[in-house]
This record gives structure tokens, C-alpha cells and sequence, in this order.
């Protein structure tokens, strides 16, 4: 089992400046819930909301229309907008699920997205922001092997929606849950593998 | 309440009346992230208290003039059910002592949680009494506090709150309802267990200089074991989920 740090925590070493750790009078302190990772002296969080940072690949659902200026719920406390402009040729209507960059963000709330893309049908699961990363893997290993086994095209936001079509959507759900559930257990990447394994048939 | 004429013997050859030593706490049990709703969610029992914290958040500040671009607000709502308590306390709908307990709650945790990390947002807290035994206020703090590090706001510290109370020359710590009703003083008091910051204290009647250094002392070191159960709630959440896919 891990290390599982708790806020207020005191921290023996902390890596530079980590957006889950303070220090006081010289001593350092876990500010979240998390993992704290010796080796690489940091500490990845359990549970929290997405922080969003710039160029993360993010999902959302259209809110509003107004003057080609586009509202996204991305469930996020802040605003997102895809802006259009005289040379971007798109539409979207309201209620649809759009995938998109982020070029911006304004007063830490306020989202500038871009190359914004129409996700037509398919199925829209949310994960918690914290288990992103578990569920997309190292160098994207984790949902590309999802993604194959399960023979379906799959979108990841880092805000925590994820987008499944085509193929075993059921299968590639389970995955996907399953990762959130033992997101912190080790040995999941071969847990994955063996459930995809015996379900691909 | 209880008047000084009918109180019963609370103290009887330095034992309380259900069988407590006076610095004893109550058998204290906490269990993290048991609403599965909510981003972050406790259940405590503490004696006969039983309460229910949620945490959502930060979400979107509703009603929107409230927001602060700087940074974010916390709300607080405090309720007892109407089933919670045999007098009138637990009526339902929000009253003058909810109201009261909403607000100091608020302001404990605005101390703790850092609020600049969020600007604009709003963070909710829940806290619903199921059944109360006194000092449902401390801890119906505990329990919040567990909940919104489940949630994974970011705090400096995971506080707890507990009661101390006079009853004559003797301090008690962490009285029920019956010690409640007829002891001469009563102090709820949170403190932020790192460095033993008191973020909150109400004071019901007179303690003396000298008593509330004591009292003050009691809690910190009655603290240590609500700390522990506190951290050990949250570590058990995911070390059951450890164990239970490991070993596939």
C-alpha cells in the first residue's frame, strides 16, 4: 500500500513547488488528500477537481448560443467558451457534445477553448478529474488498450467526461469505472489487461 | 434545560453518570465517503450522536452575486432532523440556533480551507443531525472536516471540535445531553490540531482564567485520538479497496 498523505500533514521532502503542498516556517505540509510519492517527492491527489491547464483536451456539453459565442458545461465551476470567429467555420446547437482545446484561461475561471469538434452519438460517462491520468495511462497506454480491446473510439477530457462509440461501450465503461475504483491499488495496468482479455471474445 | 434546583448528582465518586472518567470521551466511530452523490461525505457517531456530513464544491456560486472573483465562498447548512432530539431542538426548517451553528461552522473552515485556490467558486457543506446526544455542533465539525478532505478541497489541516464543561469545581470533557442540560458552563471549542490553533469557541457561563488553560489543555490532548480517528477514516476508504483488488 501506498503512502497516503492527509491536509496538514507534515511532508519530509517536497520536489520544488507543488500545487499540493505548502510549507510553513520551513516545514512542508500536504495540503490534499493524495499519494505522497518519495522517490519523486511530490504528491499526487486521491480525490479533488480538475485544475484546468493550457492545451489539456477537454469534453463538454453546449449550454448556450449566442452571437457565435459558445457556452460549454465542462462541469466546472468556472465558464468555458468556444468563441467563432469570420475564418472558423463550425455550428453547434445546444446539447451537444463537443471536444476542444484549451488556448486560454482568463482569471484562473474563465476558459478560452479552441479547435472545438462535434462528437456526434456515442455516450458521455463522467469520471472523477483526480482519475484522469490512471485512465489514460503512461504515454497513453492504458485507453489505448481500452480503445482496442474494446474496438470503440474514445475521447478523454481531463474535466472528467469521457466520450465511448462503436465497439463493446459497455465493456469499455466497465473498464473505465473500474480504473476509478482502484485508481491508487497497484498492479492495475495487468488487472486491466487480464478483464479485457477475457471479455474481448 | 435543567435549573441548579433539580440538578441530579453529575459527578458521583469521580465517575459521570454513564460510567465516564471526566477527561473520557465518548466512543467516538467515523466513516468517510459513504455518500456516493456528494464529491465528498462522512458519517459519524459519536456516543449517541449520530451525524451526516456532505461536501459538493467547489461548484458554481449560486446565487451568482455572491461569488468573489479573489476567491471562494463556503456555505454551510446545519440541520437537525425532526426525529433527531426529544425536545424541541429538532423541529424542522432552519431556526435561530441553526442559524447560529451554520455560521460559526462557516467561519472555522474558512480559516483551514484555502480559499484562494478556487476563485469564484463556492464550497457547500452539509451537516444533518440524525439523532443528537449534545455537543452535535462539535461534531457535526468533525465530521465536515472528513468530508471535505474526502472531497479533496484543499486545506492546511484537518481540524476537529470538541466540548468541555464545568460542573461545579470539575471540568468534564465531552459532555451528553443530560451533562448539557445542567452543567454550570459549557465550551465547544475547534482547533487545527498542527499547531493547535483554536479557530472557534463559544462559552456558555463562566469558566476562570486558570479553568479555561486547563480546559483548553484538555482538548488539545483529548484531540490526539479524534485526529487519529479523523486520518484513520480516510485512510480506510481506499487501503479496503487495496485490499480487496490486490489480491486478484
Amino acid at each position: 500500500m501506498k503512502n497516503i498523505v492527509l491536509p496538514g500533514d507534515n511532508l519530509p521532502e517536497i520536489n520544488g513547488r507543488s500545487p499540493y503542498a505548502y510549507t510553513e516556517e520551513g516545514k512542508n505540509y500536504a495540503m490534499v488528500l493524495g499519494v505522497y510519492d518519495a522517490e519523486r517527492q511530490s504528491i499526487v491527489p486521491l480525490e479533488g477537481v480538475w485544475n484546468p491547464r493550457l492545451e489539456e483536451t477537454v469534453v463538454g456539453i453546449v449550454t448556450s448560443v449566442k452571437n457565435s459565442v459558445y457556452e460549454v458545461d465542462l462541469r466546472f465551476y468556472g465558464r468555458a467558451l468556444i468563441i467563432g470567429g469570420k475564418f472558423e467555420r463550425f455550428s453547434f446547437k445546444i446539447g451537444d457534445v463537443v471536444e476542444a482545446t484549451i488556448k486560454n484561461i482568463e482569471d484562473r475561471k474563465t476558459i478560452i477553448l479552441s479547435f472545438p469538434r462535434l462528437l456526434s452519438g456515442g455516450t458521455l460517462i463522467t469520471v472523477k478529474p483526480a482519475k484522469i491520468p490512471r485512465v489514460i495511462g503512461k504515454d497513453n497506454t492504458m485507453i489505448k488498450q481500452i480503445a482496442e480491446s474494446a474496438n470503440s473510439r474514445i475521447v478523454v477530457g481531463k474535466n472528467g467526461l469521457i466520450w465511448i462509440k462503436d465497439g463493446n461501450v459497455a465493456l469499455a465503461t466497465e473498464a473505465i469505472l473500474r480504473i476509478q475504483e482502484e485508481a491508487h491499488v497497484s498492479g492495475l495496468t495487468e488487472r486491466i489487461k487480464k478483464m479485457m482479455e477475457n471479455n474481448a471474445r | 434545560m435543567g435549573s441548579k434546583a433539580n440538578r441530579p448528582e453529575l459527578i458521583v465518586d469521580g465517575k459521570r453518570l454513564d460510567g465516564r472518567a471526566l477527561d473520557e470521551l465518548r466512543p467516538l466511530k467515523i466513516e468517510a465517503s459513504v455518500l456516493k452523490n456528494a464529491d465528498g461525505s462522512a458519517y459519524l457517531e459519536w456516543g449517541n450522536n449520530k451525524v451526516l456530513a456532505a461536501v459538493y464544491g467547489p461548484v458554481e456560486t449560486q446565487p451568482k452575486h455572491m461569488a468573489d472573483p479573489s476567491k471562494a465562498i463556503i456555505k454551510c447548512r446545519y440541520a437537525m432532523a425532526p426525529f433527531s432530539s426529544l425536545e424541541e431542538h429538532g423541529r424542522t426548517g432552519p431556526n435561530r440556533r441553526a442559524t447560529e451553528i451554520s455560521k460559526v461552522t462557516k467561519e472555522a473552515f474558512e480559516n483551514v480551507v484555502l480559499l484562494n485556490e478556487f476563485p469564484g467558486s463556492m464550497i457547500n457543506i452539509f451537516i444533518e443531525i440524525l439523532q443528537s446526544d449534545g455537543g452535535t455542533r462539535v461534531a457535526g465539525i468533525t465530521a465536515a472536516a472528513v468530508a471535505l478532505a474526502s472531497a479533496g478541497i484543499h486545506m492546511k489541516d484537518l481540524i476537529y471540535a470538541v466540548a468541555i464543561g464545568k460542573v461545579g469545581d470539575a471540568l468534564i470533557l465531552d459532555q451528553n445531553m443530560i451533562e448539557d442540560n445542567y452543567s454550570d458552563a459549557d465550551m465547544p471549542i475547534a482547533i487545527a490540531p498542527r499547531n493547535n490553533d483554536v479557530l472557534f469557541l463559544q462559552m456558555d457561563g463562566d469558566f476562570s482564567k486558570e479553568e479555561l488553560k486547563r480546559s483548553i489543555d484538555m482538548a488539545i490532548e483529548s484531540g490526539k485520538v479524534i485526529s487519529k480517528v479523523q486520518k484513520d477514516a480516510l485512510r480506510h476508504v481506499y487501503q479496503k479497496a487495496a485490499e480487496r483488488y490486490e489480491s486478484e
